[in-house]
């Protein structure tokens, strides 16, 4: 009655907390009890993975998930796939469906690569003859010729991430299932691999993109649906719901315990005790490209220290290193008696693009040239830029245009129905030159 | 409520066939992978096993009189162990195929039936190697003027005792992989259970007939009338005993019935519990 190729009505899903029965001995006891009509011991403890998720998708369109962890993004894929089933509701995909859910997933470490390739194939859902006659571009894709008879295991976790993919990518399914695979492999084969998906959804296919990577999401969807604990809070435009999805990170990291903050490692004499991000003089978990920011470092020092020296690191969600400012750099250093100091640095903006970030802080003391601090990236901080940047940074800047006479000639000579008519290949050639 | 599954190209069933002959293909090449006699292992488990109990049964100990056998032990023990070995090693397969195949379980979905019977369709293989070393052996005994082969009908009923067989394996694998899943003592257990059962089911010596209680409670399993069944029509030349062997059937088609069904049932929990 519809043209959706994907239906999600009204959509729950339940887990169990804790374990099951893990062996006959717990189901005996368990049977016991119930027949000497002893109340059981376990509780019945539930967890709503998904709660009333109700869309659909247009056969064709691409529409991707994104949301916090933990908010259910896999779960649908899974009810999606068929691996789950939900509890409530129905679920229902027109077509033929390939899931993408993890690159590789039964791939066998002694089979060699050709091998491995007719097994995944079939598991995705293609017959023996089409992976035949699609043998040569898959391993093309991958870029895996040298090393097509040897087996996997030898493999390095790129090769490996390169051929699932490819694999995958080959099904040429009606509805293809996307989970996070794309954070594999080097950014050259990523892009490559959002051009793969690109052409899919220009062919006809259906795509259900799930991913922590706004920038990815951006390029290929269409449309977008935040999920947050379960439930749907955003459907629509990819842009705004980049904006709700970083207003869902600020929240659930609003939450963050305040003690995790303490952190010493071994008889290292700095301890950091609390880390603030500031703006306007407000403690905030998220802020916007343009304002400024004060992160106030609360550390105690168990000896005094001559030439303290601070350094703030920031790093992405995809841990790439971005911002790293220390105080030795700028010939500043702290003569930090023991006891408890507070160290201010001041950041006139972060013109990052809208994303999660992690700050980690790390103390020297000069004099005696030993790392007395060095924390994980754990202390998050939220850009909200309202979905306006892709990349990774949000920078200033301008555009302009102007109409010369010149590159207008240079535009009439581009389309090839004019040129075809005079020296037209010649000049076609020169552009391409230039 | 209602989950309509997914469907795949072409029909659903070629799919699972394709699946089913890659996983099986998957199985063989990795048991036979970096083993220096690969596909023969498939004979020489067998035939070392019937090499071993002729010299216990006829050299070690002489128990010639309490082995009530009309043909050569040898050639007794040896169609009594390929089917054994099918049986045992595909039973042994299935019930650690779901846990054994966990990413694929929690990772793609395709009817899981393909597990259990996967690791099946890779033991047959074996079995028909194996069995065609059994033409080799009965050539030897021919020649060797120790049994005369008479060429039977009976041969033909073959094809109907393998078949029985399998049903019955498929009844009980499915049972043993669905039930290893949710409770992994199934696995140590069956380890033990089928080295015991090996001895009441007529596979290297006969199983004691009459009316004791031990007898009575043997003559239920299944494979006695199975096994039997091998050595009538194929060494002996004989129609197997009807009844027996009707009864055997009957238990299989049941646990292959139940089995699959439970199995279909019970499996779409098998992500969430595995």
């Amino acid at each position: 009655m519809t043209s959706s190729a994907v239906t999600f009505n009204h959509v729950s899903k339940r887990f169990r907390l804790g374990e099951m029965h893990d062996s006959l001995r717990d189901l005996m006891s368990a049977a016991a009890r119930r027949l000497t009509g002893r109340p059981q011991k376990r509780e019945k403890t539930t967890f709503w993975a998904l709660r009333d998720v109700d869309f659909s998708v247009a056969r064709g369109e691409a529409v991707g998930i994104i949301g916090p962890n933990g908010a259910g993004k896999s779960t649908v894929l899974k009810l999606l796939a068929g691996i789950l089933r939900a509890d409530e509701g129905s679920v229902t995909v027109r077509g033929r469906l390939a899931a993408l859910i993890e690159v590789g997933a039964g791939f066998h470490g002694d089979l060699t690569g050709r091998e491995n390739i007719f097994l995944n194939g079939t598991i995705l859902g293609m017959s023996r003859r089409e992976i035949r006659t699609k043998l040569d571009d898959i391993v093309a894709f991958a870029g895996l010729e040298r090393f097509l008879d040897t087996p996997v295991k030898r493999y390095s976790s790129g090769m490996y991430a390169r051929l699932g993919f490819s694999i995958a990518s080959h099904v040429q399914p009606d509805v293809l299932l996307v989970d996070e695979v794309l954070s594999v492999g080097d950014a050259v084969f990523r892009l490559r691999c959002l051009e793969r998906m690109r052409r899919l959804v220009e062919c006809g296919t259906t795509l259900v993109f799930v991913t922590h990577d706004l920038n990815q999401m951006q390029t290929i969807c269409t449309r977008t649906i935040v999920l947050e604990g379960g439930t749907t809070t955003f459907e629509g435009e990819p842009r705004d719901a980049v904006a709700q999805y970083l207003g869902a990170m600020s929240r659930v990291y609003a939450e963050r315990p305040t003690d995790v903050a303490a952190e010493r490692a071994g008889d290292r004499s700095v301890e950091l005790l609390d880390l603030r991000i500031l703006s306007d003089g407000e403690e905030v978990v998220w802020l916007g490209p343009r304002d400024a920011v004060r992160l106030e470092i609360s550390l105690r020092l168990s000896r005094p220290i001559s030439q303290l020296i601070v350094e703030a690191n920031l790093r992405g969600a995809g841990g790439d290193a971005l911002v790293s400012v220390n105080s030795g750099r700028s010939d500043v250093s702290f003569d930090a008696a023991t006891g408890e100091h507070l160290v201010t640095l001041t950041l006139p903006e972060l013109p990052l693009a809208g994303g999660q970030y992690f700050w980690s802080v790390r103390a020297w003391d000069a004099q005696r040239g030993t790392t007395e601090l060095d924390t994980a990236y754990r202390y998050p901080m939220v850009i909200n830029d309202d979905g306006r940047a892709t990349g990774s940074l949000c920078i200033r800047h301008a555009w302009s245009f102007h109409s010369s006479p010149k590159s207008v000639d240079a535009h009439e000579v581009a389309p090839p129905t004019r040129t075809t008519g005079r020296t037209g290949g010649v000049d076609r050639e020169d552009l391409s030159v230039r | 409520m209602d989950v309509l599954s997914p469907t795949f190209g072409g029909s659903g069933l070629d799919r699972f066939r394709q699946l089913l002959v890659s996983l099986t293909w998957r199985d063989l090449r990795i048991r036979y992978k970096q083993s220096l006699l690969g596909i023969a292992w498939a004979v020489l488990l067998p035939f070392s096993m019937m090499l071993v109990f002729t010299f216990v049964f006829t050299r070690a100990i002489n128990a010639a009189a309490l082995l009530p056998v009309d043909m050569p032990y040898a050639l007794y023990a040896y169609i009594g162990l390929v089917p054994w070995t099918f049986f045992s090693a595909s039973l042994g397969g299935c019930v650690n195929s779901l846990v054994a195949n966990r990413n694929l379980v929690t990772k793609v979905y395709f009817p899981r039936e393909v597990f259990p019977l996967s690791c099946i369709a890779s033991s047959f293989v074996d079995f028909c190697v194996a069995l065609s070393v059994l033409v080799a052996l009965m050539l030897y005994f021919q020649a060797t003027g120790q049994w005369t082969f008479t060429p039977s009908l009976a041969l033909l009923f073959l094809p109907v005792v393998v078949i029985v067989q399998i049903a019955l394996t498929i009844g009980l694998g499915m049972f043993l992989a669905m039930a290893n899943l949710f409770y992994r003592d199934v696995r140590p257990m069956f380890g033990i259970v089928i080295q015991l059962t090996m001895f009441v089911s007529a596979v290297v010596v006969p199983v004691p007939t009459g009316d004791g209680l031990l007898a009575r409670c043997i003559s239920l399993n299944p494979m006695v009338p199975i096994i039997g069944a091998y050595r009538d029509c194929v060494i002996a030349g004989t129609w197997p005993d009807a009844g027996g062997f009707l009864y055997a059937a009957a238990v299989a088609l049941t646990l292959m019935i139940v089995g699959w069904i439970g199995f279909r049932r019970a499996s779409y929990r098998f992500a969430e519990c595995i």
